[in-house]
């Protein structure tokens, strides 16, 4: 167990992002949550990468033989960073409309606006 | 759905959720022991085949540079996005105009004390400059075109803080930042069309690699950086003007 | 031959060019070049297909060549399966910019750059053979779709459906990528190939995991119940173009997402095993409930969302008997729905154009005039109802030479759908009938799409639904159709031969003559169509059957407990995902570990 907890941290953020979308009763809330659920990936994929006793990969001041961590795992974090950002973005933009055209940010409402 | 019956619904999800993500976890290798071979190979050959120290940001943009190129894209949708959403259409303009002042006018808050004006006012010149140093130098350490142009589209945000609204405004709705944020994005894929032009295949590293350790070093990777830099500042500058735009209307106005 | 990265790198410049100079080009000259962009890609799209046909090839991006076993770089996998998906992506992609010519609301002109982005994201998704970019690809597609859902805000309906359609397929890309993290923890490589190999043989409980994960993503994607409840709403309220590319392609890509992870990686795992049942009972459970739930509907656009949910199970289905045959009937199925399916989304955006309405009730015998657009509404609604002549007939043949059995629910499924289509041609360009008692979804005042109502239908409106026809007549007559389709399901369910051209840079290709199907089954496809247009007849004239006669008695009550699940709250959306998700993992569990 010890050995995976980061992985189980990640996991328990999962969930809990999960259940502030289930139980939100506001929509930027609800965006939020989804950021909480995202940091959870983050977690995990930079658990995968991480090496005990390994150096950051930046050879600028070590010799490029010395043991690092893993690089890759950190180039699919920041990529997965811009996802987030782009995505909240996105959502923000909905309830900021949301709440200009329906004067409502609960997402009990969002049906009604269906029509 | 009642709120409590979606709850249920949600528990029991939740617990089978958990059994596999739990259930996949405990077969995973342990926590320090990575064995994987893809980033131990490539730490090993991107100082040698690219000149480059940072590894991370030779696999952004350039082992990866293709995915970066569609990361970089999924901004400028976004920012497309955020501004298709929040476009003022004619009856909100019409509604802007006749709008009654928030009771809760900004007149009425705290003034903002003349040090803090001063000192965040002048802090806008060295975000920039920062910007500029984290957003060259990302071959080298930390750093790179994604992080220098938040760092530099950050720094109107100063402005806001320091209250100075007019030139705030008059910075973010400059139409040029838009055409930046393009022509940034276009950018990238230009440099992956040099590639084509000299006969190698999409977004290979065809320019001179200098010496490593050198501002100028790796080839296409502080260009590609450079030009993700342009459209990343550019890009959150349109977002946040996106989103203040009422707001800074709404200064305008009661400075009328 | 030029370069396929020119499939995602011209439709993402043009797009940057479009949104840079937006304020200062005419809608004219932003309108061409966009539609030119679109031509480009298809015109190269069929130029490789017709290479794969010969030789599968592989790409490596930066000229990262695999070294040794260890693949350094992003490839694309050129093989007839991925080609002939971005020749479809970029045909419906045209017909799409060519319908929103001129006249449609462009959202200050970032209409364009957003469906140039989503075209690239498309075609990239479908050829890449890395598994992490297809994660971008697969969010880069996501976030245009959420923009472009977007685009009519000046109600707040449209925000709702945005807005659900984001938080769900969100939250699936999330699990999708902890799907991702879980295979690289293990194998510490990228490349589908790679993976495949490292992986070869291993059923144990983290590979299932992973493939739970995996497959949930994907599936969220493909709308399989239950994870579809965002696919109604979001085409309720997205633009006719943007409708016609969700439903005719980003949806099917869902599904061939989890089919490429199958056969690259999942395949060589759980060959022993019946994992693939999974998707047979996951695609008849979705094919069954969008059937029903389809005939219920009297918004059209919602309408024909609910049938792409039921025709997309079929294709799970198809998919999950996993055998040559069936995979062949899957990809004539798929490019016949598509065409189908992009067809009726034009005609109703004429519609919308016209009258300024999609309701069925308020249509009631407005259309009689729309001669031409009715003529091929019926015939997209012989096409749902696998008719002969429109290859969805083709694609089920093949797929229940495979499996007899599956004739049942293509039955069940192809009529229900197809019924509902003509039971709304019938009442709208007929006027035939009683008039339908009104509900909660008909009364969606839909926005219309272009400024000023205009007596006149422009050639760039009928074009493309005419051209969809006849695409779909065309191609089954055509028997190389036929015939690339065999061979391009011989060689996707071949993992050896992907795993030789991702390291070997290319394998030949067989081309084959597809075997013929039973010519009983163009007495079952009649078969289908008139019980097809009898259920329609019987919809439109059931008030007037005799009481004692009338069955179902009452339609409306039993449906609405249905109707109630499709709630437009987001929390609901995401329960029953997680519900999804844990049954389609116990199934993984139940049926790899060998049970």
């Amino acid at each position: 167990m010890l050995d995976h907890y980061p992985y189980y941290v990640a996991a328990w953020i999962f969930l809990c992002g999960l259940y502030g979308i289930v139980r939100s009763r506001h929509l930027v809330h609800t965006v939020i949550c989804l950021c909480i659920l995202q940091s959870s990936t983050y977690v995990l994929l930079l658990a995968i990468g991480f090496r005990k006793g390994g150096y950051a990969p930046i050879f600028a001041d070590i010799s490029p033989g010395v043991v690092t961590v893993d690089p890759v795992v950190q180039a699919l974090m920041l990529t997965d960073v811009v996802v987030e950002v782009t995505v909240v973005a996105l959502l923000l933009a909905m309830v900021v409309k949301a709440y200009e055209k329906g004067r409502t940010t609960s997402p009990d409402d969002l049906r009604f606006m269906r029509g | 759905m009642s709120e409590r019956r979606r709850l249920l619904l949600f528990l029991f999800g939740a617990v089978g959720l958990a059994a596999i993500y739990c259930t996949g976890i405990r077969n995973l290798p342990p926590f320090g022991d990575y064995r994987g071979p893809y980033g131990d190979v490539i730490a090993q050959l991107a100082v040698y085949q690219r000149h480059a120290t940072d590894t991370v940001n030779a696999i952004t943009y350039d082992y990866r540079g293709f995915d970066t190129l569609g990361e970089e894209f999924i901004l400028f949708s976004a920012v497309t996005g955020v501004a298709l959403l929040l476009r003022p259409d004619k009856e909100e303009r019409k509604r802007r105009n006749q709008q009654q002042s928030n009771p809760a006018s900004f007149q009425d808050r705290a003034a903002l004390s003349e040090t803090v004006q001063v000192l965040t006012t002048a802090l806008f010149g060295f975000s920039i400059l920062f910007g500029f140093y984290i957003g060259t130098h990302g071959q080298l350490t930390p750093g790179g075109g994604f992080q220098g142009g938040v760092i530099i589209a950050g720094a109107p945000m100063l402005l806001y803080v320091a209250e100075n609204f007019e030139a705030f405004r008059r910075i973010l709705s400059h139409p040029l930042i838009e055409l930046f944020e393009a022509l940034g994005a276009a950018a990238y894929a230009l440099v992956g069309f040099v590639a084509l032009a000299v006969g190698a295949p999409f977004l290979t590293n065809v320019l001179p690699l200098g010496k490593t350790g050198d501002v100028f070093s790796s080839g296409t990777i502080a260009l590609i950086s450079a030009c993700v830099g342009v459209e990343v500042a550019a890009g959150f500058m349109l977002v946040t003007f996106e989103y203040l735009r009422e707001i800074l209307a709404r200064e305008k106005n009661e400075e009328d | 031959m030029l370069s396929p990265a020119l499939l995602i790198a011209v439709p993402l410049t043009t797009a940057a060019f479009l949104g840079g100079f937006r304020r200062w080009l005419p809608r004219s000259v932003t309108d061409v070049l966009a539609l030119l962009a679109a031509l480009f890609n298809l015109i190269l799209a069929c130029l490789w297909t017709h290479h794969a046909l010969h030789v599968t090839q592989v790409y490596w991006f930066g000229n990262w060549f695999p070294r040794g076993t260890m693949v350094l770089g992003i490839g694309f996998v050129m093989d007839v399966t991925g080609c002939g998906l971005a020749v479809l992506t970029a045909f419906l992609a045209t017909l799409a910019l060519l319908f929103s010519f001129r006249y449609t609301d462009s959202g200050g002109d970032h209409y364009h750059p957003l469906m140039l982005v989503f075209l690239a994201a498309m075609s990239g998704f479908a050829l890449t053979a890395d598994l992490f970019n297809l994660f971008v690809f697969f969010e880069l597609m996501s976030t245009a779709a959420f923009a472009l859902c977007g685009l009519k805000t000046q109600e707040p309906s449209p925000l709702a459906g945005a807005f659900n359609f984001a938080v769900t397929n969100t939250v699936a890309a999330f699990i999708m990528l902890t799907g991702i993290a879980m295979l690289y923890a293990t194998t510490g490589a990228l490349n589908l190939a790679q993976i495949g190999l490292l992986l070869h043989g291993r059923h144990d409980r983290l590979v299932i995991a992973a493939f739970a994960f995996l497959v949930t993503g994907f599936l969220v994607k493909a709308a399989a119940v239950p994870f579809h409840f965002w696919l109604p709403d979001a085409h309720a309220v997205a633009p006719t173009s943007v409708c016609v590319l969700f439903s005719g392609i980003m949806v099917e890509l869902g599904l061939f997402g989890a089919m490429r992870l199958y056969a690259t990686i999942f395949q060589g795992c759980f060959a022993g095993t019946r994992l693939h049942w999974l998707f047979v009972v996951s695609g008849a459970i979705t094919a069954v409930w969008g059937a029903v739930m389809c005939f219920a509907e009297h918004h059209l656009k919602r309408l024909l969302a609910f049938s792409t949910i039921s025709h997309t199970g079929l294709m799970t289905l198809a998919f999950g008997l996993w055998s040559r045959q069936s995979l062949t009937g899957l990809l004539v199925y798929l490019t016949g729905h598509s065409l189908v399916k992009a067809a009726l989304f034009f005609c109703a955006g004429i519609l919308l154009h016209r009258f300024r309405s999609v309701s069925e009730p308020y249509l009631f015998g407005k259309a009689k005039s729309l001669a031409w657009t009715g003529l091929l509404w019926m015939a997209g609604g012989l096409g749902l109802a696998a008719a002969p002549g429109f290859l969805l007939d083709i694609g089920e043949s093949h797929v229940t030479a495979q499996a007899p059995w599956t004739e049942a629910v293509f039955l069940f499924a192809g009529v229900l759908t197809g019924g509902a289509v003509l039971r709304v041609g019938l009442r709208v360009f007929l006027g035939l009938g009683d008039a339908v008692p009104t509900d909660e979804s008909a009364k969606v005042r839909e926005e219309p799409e272009t400024p000023e109502q205009s007596p006149i239908i422009n050639w760039f409106l009928w074009l493309p639904p005419l051209l969809c026809i006849a695409a779909s007549l065309a191609l089954t007559f055509w028997q190389p159709f036929a015939n690339g389709a065999w061979s391009s399901a011989i060689r996707f369910m071949d993992f050896r031969s992907y795993a030789h051209a991702v390291y070997q840079q290319f394998t030949p290709a067989v081309i084959l003559a597809a075997p013929k199907t039973p010519a009983s089954d163009l007495i079952f496809a009649v078969v289908r169509s008139l019980l097809a247009v009898g259920v329609a007849f019987w919809a439109v004239y059931r008030l007037r059957i005799p009481r004692a006669l009338r069955w179902p008695s009452h339609i409306e009550g039993p449906m609405h407990p249905f109707r109630e699940i499709q709630s437009g709250h987001p929390g609901d959306y995401v329960a029953w995902l997680t519900v999804g998700m844990t049954l389609l993992g116990a199934a993984a569990f139940w049926l790899g570990l060998g049970g």
